[in-house]
């Protein structure tokens, strides 16, 4: 690949940042039966997919997702879960920004990055019965029925 | 038999059926909190390591060892992120000598994580003007991307990006010569 096409692909990667459907962090690992679904469509998990917010991350009996986001937080997806990315805002500048993630069913287990240093409750993980404010930094947090 | 119903209904989630916050040590050994936030105002703040709180009705936490379910959630996770900082030869896109070896390292780890990403950020020392060393921040990232596009890194994996004199790593001031300053920072995740 010559010099041209990297300055034209590190322009575009700038370009993307700010739109509406911007990367917020990738898959790492999947196995079993594990899928996102984005809006209507459902994308299949392999290394190096990449996540927006809005995405709800689904697993089967044996199913586990690995992910990373751009702010160094890290997730695993365990068994027959359900859950979704709700909101996820980062300035990568400033190391701040704002996560939300509702853990609808099943469990996951977390590591936090950036965003929750950036300020109080800046991210979040809500289950069906309890809203949690995360200050670091490595838990599970399950939901059931 | 009527107390055992309760028992085989919980096997039958597989064990993880209750609302729960299971609090690990940090990685560094440390230890954090997450709070139960009430949505009026009101928290409650779990901070005890190697515990678990019930999240249905009011929080309750106890002490509590993790489950092989959860040691294996905990085994998934994905490994900490990786820095490197490179440094460069004064007004050059020229790797310091001693930054060499540091560079292989780089590329080892870009090749051993599966679903790699890599951010690659450039700097530069305050001697000569901003635009001068924006530019310069911005074709030392670009040197790196370069490098690890030639050993055969998907491009569409990596950011490069510039930011001049602003974010020194040794506080100077203007028109310092600075070699600590004059240097690619690159987060692995």
């Amino acid at each position: 690949m010559n010099s041209r096409s990297i300055v034209a692909l590190v322009a575009l990667a700038i370009a993307a940042q700010p739109g509406l459907a911007a990367e917020i962090g990738r898959v790492k690992r999947s196995t079993g039966i594990a899928t996102i679904e984005r809006g209507k469509a459902k994308v299949p998990t392999a290394p190096g997919t990449q996540l927006q917010t809005g995405d709800v991350l689904v697993t089967g009996k044996d199913g586990q997702i690995a992910l990373t986001f751009i702010d160094d937080t890290r997730f695993a997806v365990g068994p027959n879960s359900r859950v979704a990315l709700s909101q996820f805002a980062y300035d990568r500048t400033r190391q701040t920004g704002s996560f939300l993630t509702d853990v609808n069913r099943g469990s996951v287990a977390v590591v936090s990055g950036q965003i929750a240093k950036s300020g109080r409750d800046a991210m979040k993980v809500r289950t069906p019965t309890a809203l949690l404010g995360v200050r670091g930094t490595r838990f599970i947090v399950e939901a059931g029925k | 038999m009527r107390a055992l119903l309760p028992i085989a209904a919980m096997a039958l989630l597989g064990g993880c059926a209750t609302n729960s916050l299971v609090l690990l040590p940090s990685e560094d050994g440390g230890h954090g909190a997450v709070a139960v936030l009430d949505g009026k105002g009101g928290e409650t703040v779990v901070s005890q390591p190697n515990s678990r709180t019930r999240l249905a009705g009011r929080p309750t936490t106890a002490a509590y060892q993790v489950k092989p379910a959860e040691q294996a959630l905990l085994d998934g996770l994905p490994p900490k992120p990786a820095q490197f900082i490179l440094y460069f030869k004064e007004g050059t896109t020229d790797l310091t000598p001693e930054s060499q070896p540091r560079l292989e390292e780089l590329l080892a780890e870009v090749r051993r994580r599966p679903g790699v990403e890599a951010q690659v950020t450039g700097y530069t020392d305050t001697l000569g003007s901003d635009d001068d060393n924006d530019r310069l921040s911005q074709r030392r990232a670009e040197e790196v991307l370069e490098v690890l596009a030639a050993q055969g890194i998907d491009t569409g994996l990596l950011t490069a990006v510039g930011r001049g004199e602003r974010s020194l790593l040794v506080k100077t001031g203007d028109g310092v010569r600075e070699p600590a300053n004059r240097r690619v920072e690159v987060i692995v995740r």
